[in-house]
């Protein structure tokens, strides 16, 4: 009876491992692997060159950092609302869960495309800032214009101009008295409203909102939106095993005038402790194999700043030239880098773990 | 009458600091709802606009609602093949993982044996591994094995000259790898579910003269429908969106499921919004709407799930 799941789960996890060891430690080129060209165990220079690839450390830090923003983010942030929820400190505790975890029914794919459009240049996070910037500067032009007494009085509108627009004016204009001026003397005297248009439209300070180009903070988002996505699940997730915390014990615990912290360290945290550690696994897990999401927010570009383990491995396996013993290597690594992370959760639980 | 007076135990006296921590975790708790629902509104409310109406409108209602956003990414995205690949993908899938779950599920519960411990135990360890993590181990696994059957195959005359396939670029690849990496938590789960049923029932059935596979088929599946409910809704939307592996597992259009045709609207088709957010509604769509229809159920799941030893 157990036959069929052990085959199906030896060809889809117990092989591939198996293969993983053997060609990290081989010279296999592609084609064919059984009695096929010839290719043989080489020891462990693989490893060597991962060890000496700058960008492998470089995607290990990646996920090290969507690790503990993960560990750290979604988890409190998780229990946090549920523990909102359970002791009915928010109202409409099943609205709240509801709406928190709609993002986890979204194909990774979905919210990678979208948010990549939300955080780029052309998208509403910069639309939204810079309508805002435009604005106040027509604000301020609206009162330099009132104060001078606008195009009758050219030479004051011309230096107060220059003054409210120090950051951006030299971008215009290379000289910005003369031009300025210039630029200013070929609209008439009634035109004041339509020249304000214009200068609002070439002075108005811009911002650039290109997170996903910037090579030092192109993860801000990719966390962000990790936290976004997975958080809600982790509402869930307590929330479901505090409702199953018995009642009478919170009650009683109220009735000694034990105050909302104390509850919560005394009596919820420590019965959940296992719980934890079970999401914390689940989240380690979940985010060191995290592959689409980057894959559809930057590719793991720019330049291979954001990329994570797994992009770097599927990089190295399928795009150009194939590098299977590398990326054999990169999946060993990921494997192990895994059960260490999973070991730690669980030794920690077993030190500060509430008992049962 | 003093009694209505009374105090009882349970009900929260307020303090002063209770209405600022009520007013902050109500703010809170609205943020990140809100920040939840309004890309997505957004989204669908910019699939309904034209590419140039997005450039100059990008947070208004459109002016001119169009759909032909949704009958061109229709179009290009070829999703009426796609739609029905993920159907079968998903369908497949559940099916094989919750009667494999359910029957070694069964067996590692009630039937005493001393390789149990081992094999089960190494299933275990499979939950703290993911599939995505070996996807190229697997992409050479099922194109070696191909090949290499392919050659075989060939020489002993059974199969023509063209390319032979089993694994790769095939439907049965997809479903099995599928059905496998769901495997590890699937028989998790219902190995403890069975564990419960009482034995008594089983050895009464034995008295009876039943086999095991009777029992399974007799008694085992009319018990375990629960599990199997949590089993699949758990696994419908992971299925579904799916995109890691079968994006290593298939190359042809007529193969392919929705994720990966929505992906085809990251790269290339970038700066054609109109179409982008059609097809990434398109996306969204089913998965919402099942979330709607079982909300109360995959809560359920959801947390079961986690409660992994």
């Amino acid at each position: 009876m157990v036959l069929p799941s052990l085959l199906v789960y030896l060809f889809v996890f117990g092989f591939p491992t198996i293969l993983a060891v053997v060609l990290s430690l081989s010279n296999y080129a592609g084609g064919t692997m059984f009695g096929g060209a010839p290719w043989q165990i080489t020891g462990f220079q693989q490893y060597q060159r991962l060890f000496t690839d700058p960008y492998f450390w470089n995607a290990l830090k990646n996920n090290i950092f969507i690790v503990l923003i993960s560990v750290f983010g979604q988890l409190p942030l998780g229990f946090i609302f549920a523990y909102l929820i359970y002791r009915r400190i928010v109202k409409f505790g099943e609205f709240w869960q509801g709406v928190l975890y709609v993002p986890a029914m979204i194909s990774t794919i979905v919210v990678g495309i979208l948010w990549s459009i939300i955080f780029s240049p052309y998208g509403p996070l910069a639309d939204i800032a810079n309508h805002s910037y435009a604005n106040a500067y027509s604000a301020k032009l609206a009162g330099i214009f009132q104060a001078t007494g606008g195009l009758a009085n050219i030479d004051a509108l011309t230096e107060r101009i220059i003054q409210a627009s120090a950051s951006t004016i030299t971008k215009v204009f290379t000289d910005p008295a003369v031009e300025l001026k210039q630029f200013l003397l070929s609209y008439n005297l009634g035109d004041s409203s339509t020249v304000q248009n214009d200068l609002v439209n070439l002075l108005a300070p811009r911002w650039n909102a290109d997170f996903l180009s910037k090579n030092n903070i192109a993860m801000i988002p990719i966390c962000f939106v990790t936290l976004w996505m997975w958080t809600g699940t982790y509402l869930l997730i307590f929330l479901a095993n505090m409702q199953k915390i018995d009642r009478q014990i919170i009650e009683a615990a109220q009735i000694d005038g034990a105050s909302e912290m104390k509850i919560l360290r005394h009596v919820v945290l420590p019965s959940l402790s296992k719980v934890i550690a079970n999401s914390a696994i689940l989240c380690i897990s979940g985010s060191l194999s995290g592959f689409a999401l980057i894959l559809a927010m930057t590719g793991g570009g720019p330049a291979r700043i954001t990329q994570v383990l797994s992009i770097y491995m599927y990089d190295k396996a399928f795009m150009g030239a194939p590098d299977y013993p590398l990326a054999n290597a990169i999946a060993v690594m990921i494997v192990l880098f895994s059960l260490v992370l999973v070991g730690l959760t669980f030794a920690f639980e077993r030190r500060f773990g509430g008992k049962e | 009458m003093e009694l209505y007076g009374a105090e009882r135990p349970g009900i929260k006296h307020y303090k002063p600091g209770t209405v600022v921590g009520k007013t902050v975790a109500y703010l809170v708790m609205g943020l990140f709802a809100f920040m939840t629902v309004f890309p997505l509104v957004w989204m669908l409310i910019s699939s309904f606009k034209t590419t140039t109406e997005f450039r100059t409108n990008m947070m208004g209602l459109p002016i001119d609602w169009t759909f032909d956003n949704y009958r061109n990414a229709w179009k290009i995205g070829e999703f009426d093949k796609l739609i029905g690949n993920s159907i079968l993908y998903t369908a497949g899938s559940i099916i094989g993982i919750t009667f494999l779950s359910l029957l070694t599920g069964f067996a590692f519960a009630k039937i005493k044996s001393k390789a149990t411990k081992p094999i089960y135990g190494g299933f275990i360890i499979g939950i703290l591994l993911t599939t995505q993590s070996l996807m190229v181990p697997l992409f050479l696994e099922v194109t070696s094995l191909d090949r290499s059957l392919g050659d075989l195959l060939r020489s002993a005359g059974l199969v023509g000259p063209s390319e032979f396939r089993l694994f790769h670029n095939t439907r049965f690849g997809v479903l099995l790898i599928y059905i496998g990496s769901a495997l590890p938590t699937g028989i998790y789960m219902c190995t403890e579910y069975i564990r419960g049923i009482p034995n008594a029932i089983i050895e009464a059935a034995q008295i009876d003269g039943a086999g095991y596979f009777k029992i399974f088929r007799s008694i085992i599946l009319g018990m375990t429908k629960p599990i199997a409910m949590t089993l699949s809704i758990l696994n419908i939307p992971s299925i579904w969106n799916e995109f890691a592996l079968i994006n290593i597992l298939v190359s042809e259009t007529s193969l392919k499921s929705l994720p990966l045709g929505i992906y085809k609207f990251s790269g290339g088709l970038s700066s054609d919004y109109g179409k982008q957010f059609a097809a990434l509604v398109i996306g969204m769509l089913p998965m919402l709407l099942f979330y709607g229809a079982f909300r109360k159920q995959i809560t359920a799941g959801v947390s079961m799930g986690a409660l992994k030893e």
